[in-house]
């Protein structure tokens, strides 16, 4: 049987510029108290999908309030004037649904799904805790109890996790994006229920979030219940400043770490990146899934496999709003110098300076993956809905949620080969070295031996 | 701390929300799910779905590394390194299409998936024959990955989930026992790239494979693609190409408690734990409620009284790797070290509390209206559906049997369930295993 295909497709495989426009249907509103709405009816979906970007996250944190994003990603739940805590969960236990949400540096953001008989009690729940959270020191300082076991959990009990924690805070040092979206234990003990109530009076308010809606729905009816469950709030909140761009933040030249890990000892190549709303942004998302995303690393390929200078070795990238890396790494067992595996790093990345990974064939390839990727999110009502929420804080329009394909094809070889010149060739890299705690006498005295016998 | 009078206040909480609708249940329409024969030992499946222009392909062949032909023959290497040719062409080639391959040895199959855009299908579907018939494995990547799996098993026994997991099956489980065989030290990763080759040679032959496609083709595009993409099948797969399991150890045999030392842990990690029950049980439509209400979400028992009342954790949940054989059952916790008496009893109440009094009409109605609506979550996509189909033939069960159980879930009533909570939750054949620092 041939079905209609799904609104976001055709923008996908159609690159002219008429496809930058919204999908048919498509709602896009902006509340009186500055409420943000986006809704998109799909009828072909069985869930629906309902998410409430706040855009304050860990790095818009003040003293006073450190580590307050990740708790009311957890006080959120606590219930409200109106509604007992819990009732979100019941809700969609009963539908067979989820309600989870995450906390990032740059948002915290409120993820429904739920099966279409279930979701218009959501918009109201999430109304209510808009605006009546019960903030109680009861329900703050269990709170502060449950994200301390997770903080325990993820933070110290584990030596890679370990390792991240430190890492962070060794590159980022002063900026905000320094400290785990998650804050430390000793942030958590020191909120108070004043400071609190104050974050949630400033930030969880129309006027710093953003309303998405995807799925099996009626689109004039969904904003009609959308006005009735939020028109009331009143028009304040605010959005946080915008912290320091990465692209232009002082980082150290250097850095040493150490941890608990197996015996490889990691060196690490960091290039900062502009914010995701920067001109460059297409071509970075080239660049990444050319070298990156692909089943051939070029990094690899040279130090791993044609010089055997690495047991592993790969190019990674990470993605803030206000800045992200692209981070070139090797890793070998530990009988070599320091200096030396910074050495090997430094030749590969000049190498890679020769552009033989990129021609024309593999940038077509490149841009095409970024679409298969995103036409395999399009059946997920979730995955839509995050790419609205998404485009419209990290790359300042929510438009952009449907254009990716005709933004990407306007990206040619020698914007990609500028691009690389600029952020990995041209600076000066952020250098990481990680070596293990403890190393087995036979490994320190033979590992040499490693790429000998390979 | 805990509320002094919790079952009052959730009574108030409760009527301070009102009547409580009932869920409608939703309604989806049968899987459609087309079927063909692609030679005497092959299978062809389709769900045809053309919303976006995309093909994904998963070829499943019946034996994976719980077989102690697998095992033996090193299916593992085999299978996974078959990308990876000398040269490197055949990973070239998939880049120049955008798809990724991936080679995933299942516990009872062998998975080679991929996803392209419909237009490259051909291309993609050459590209995996020649995958399966590459027999030029790089040998440099093989003597790497051994280097690597000595890694990944050293780091490890470093995580507290892990050394729980590895504590958990030494208990349940007799040596060599398939089960346990992932908390177990791997055996070093073979490097002959000849030997290899005939593994997956043979693997690939194994009678009881389906070629699986999802998405924006026909069943004539989808029977076509399927044509001469195999070897020929062999007449039967060797006897040993299944996974044998041994007896669980009894209640008897089992400590009621054990604790095992982990280095540098501010935490104790909890898992209270028994043998589970299987498919064939009758019980097991009974456990998937009983599991949910204990801990299968966030206002489970386990988790009001672990997390919710009185913040001793962040997490709490029944875990069950019982299926299509028994396996272990787990109720998982953890709490920082200074508390882990008091979590410990009140996990330890939770279970009696479970077992002398059982759930509620409305916990089963919750229950029952969840488990029956959460099938729609593995209807969003047409790979989702193949996949759910898939399992369900190479795991010998009935079609439709993982929606089938859903509502037969649902439909046991009270009066069963709490028998069976009665019967199975009994502390006294639980263990308590605790990780924490020594």
């Amino acid at each position: 049987m041939r079905v209609r295909l799904l609104p976001l497709v055709a923008l996908l495989v159609c690159t002219t510029a008429g496809a930058q426009r919204p999908p048919p249907g498509y709602v896009s509103e902006k509340l009186p108290n500055g409420l943000a709405v986006s809704i998109l009816p799909d009828a072909t979906m069985p869930v629906v999908a309902t998410q409430v970007w706040y855009h304050v996250g860990s790095a818009n944190e003040e003293p006073k309030t450190r580590g307050f994003a990740h708790l009311f990603e957890h006080l959120m739940f606590g219930g409200t004037l109106s509604t007992p805590k819990r009732a979100i969960w019941d809700h969609h236990e009963r539908y067979g649904g989820d309600n989870n949400a995450y906390t990032s540096f740059d948002d915290t953001v409120y993820v429904s799904e739920i099966p279409p008989a279930g979701y218009t009690r959501v918009l109201s729940l999430e109304a209510d805790r808009m605006i009546d959270l019960s903030l109680t020191s009861e329900n703050l300082e269990n709170e502060k109890r449950i994200v301390t076991e997770e903080l325990r959990l993820t933070n110290e009990n584990s030596p890679l996790n370990r390792l991240y924690t430190k890492g962070l805070k060794a590159i980022f040092g002063e900026h905000p994006y320094a400290l785990e979206p998650t804050g430390t234990k000793e942030d958590v003990a020191a909120a108070t229920l004043e400071h609190a109530r104050e974050f949630y009076a400033r930030f969880y308010r129309p006027k710093n979030a953003h309303l998405v809606v995807v799925g099996p729905i009626d689109a004039a009816a969904t904003l009609a219940k959308v006005r009735e469950a939020f028109g009331p709030l009143p028009a304040d909140g605010e959005t946080p400043p915008d912290v320091p761009s990465l692209a232009t933040w002082k980082f150290p030249a250097e850095i040493d770490l150490s941890e608990d890990i197996p015996p490889v000892e990691i060196a690490v190549l960091g290039f900062p990146l502009p914010p995701t709303d920067h001109a460059d942004a297409p071509t970075l998302k080239v660049l990444f899934s050319l070298l990156a995303w692909g089943h051939v690393d070029p990094l690899e390929e040279d130090l791993v496999r044609r010089r055997r200078k690495a047991l592993f070795a790969g190019t990674r990238g990470m993605t803030m709003r206000r800045g992200g890396a692209i981070v070139l790494y090797s890793a070998s067992l530990p009988y070599r110098r320091k200096a030396s595996a910074y050495r090997f790093l430094d030749e590969a990345r000049q190498k890679l300076g020769a552009f033989e990974w990129i021609d024309e064939a593999k940038l077509r390839a490149a841009k095409r993956r970024l679409i298969l990727s995103e036409l395999q999110d399009a059946y997920y009502a979730s995955s839509i809905a995050d790419r609205i929420g998404r485009a419209a804080w990290y790359e300042g329009d929510e438009r952009h949620a449907f254009d990716t394909a005709a933004r990407i094809d306007e990206v040619g070889l020698e914007d990609v080969k500028a691009a690389f010149r600029k952020y990995v060739l041209d600076r000066e890299p952020i250098r990481v070295y990680v070596s293990p705690e403890h190393v087995p006498v036979l490994v320190r005295l033979f590992g040499w031996l490693e790429p000998v016998v390979r | 701390m805990r509320a002094p009078h919790a079952a009052v206040v959730a009574l108030l909480l409760t009527v301070a929300a009102g009547p409580r609708a009932h869920a409608e249940p939703s309604v989806l329409p049968p899987p459609q799910v087309q079927e063909w024969a692609v030679d005497s030992g092959t299978t062809g499946m389709l769900v045809e779905d053309h919303r976006v222009p995309v093909a994904s392909v998963r070829l499943a062949f019946p034996v994976g590394t719980w077989s102690p032909w697998g095992r033996r023959h090193h299916l593992e290497e085999a299978f996974e390194i078959q990308m990876r040719d000398g040269k490197g062409e055949l990973r070239r080639r998939a880049d120049l299409l955008a798809i990724e391959v991936a080679l995933s040895p299942q516990e009872r199959s062998s998975d080679l998936k991929l996803t392209c855009r419909k237009e490259d299908l051909a291309s993609a579907l050459a590209l995996v024959r020649d995958v399966l018939f590459n027999r030029d494995f790089d040998r440099d990547e093989l003597k790497r990955r051994r280097q690597a799996r000595k890694f990944a098993w050293t780091a490890s026994r470093k995580e507290a989930e892990f050394v729980v997991g590895q504590a958990a099956v030494r208990i349940l489980f007799r040596e060599g026992d398939p089960r346990a065989q992932s908390f177990e030290e791997p055996p070093p990763l073979a490097t002959d790239p000849v030997r290899l080759a005939e593994t997956r040679d043979a693997l690939i032959r194994f009678p009881g494979r389906i070629i699986g496609f999802a998405g924006d083709l026909t069943l004539d595009e989808a029977r076509r693609a399927a044509r001469g993409l195999l070897p020929d099948p062999s007449a039967s797969a060797p006897p040993d190409a299944s996974p044998v399991f041994g007896p669980l150890s009894s209640a008897s045999e089992r400590p009621r408690d054990r604790t095992v030392g982990l280095e540098r842990l501010t935490q104790v990690y909890f898992a209270y734990g028994r043998d589970s029950l299987s498919y064939e049980d009758a019980d097991w439509p009974a456990s998937e409620i009983a599991d949910h209400v204990l801990g299968g979400h966030f206002n489970s028992r386990l988790m009001v009284a672990l997390r919710q009342e009185g913040g001793e954790t962040y997490g709490a949940a029944v875990q069950n790797f019982g299926g299509l054989q028994p396996s272990l059952y787990g109720i998982r916790t953890f709490t920082r070290t200074a508390n882990a008496a008091r979590t410990e009893g009140i996990l330890r109440d939770v279970l009696r509390r479970f077992h002398d009094d059982g759930i509620t009409e409305e916990e089963r109605a919750d229950a029952g209206s969840c488990l029956v609506g959460r099938r729609a979550f593995d209807r969003q996509a047409p790979s989702q559906i193949l996949s759910t189909r898939m399992t369900e033939r190479l795991s010998g069960l009935p079609d439709g049997f993982t929606e089938r159980m859903a509502e037969r879930a649902a439909a046991v009533p009270l009066g069963e369930l709490n028998a069976f909570i009665g019967r199975f939750f009994d502390p006294d054949v639980f263990t308590m295993l605790k990780v924490e620092a020594p």
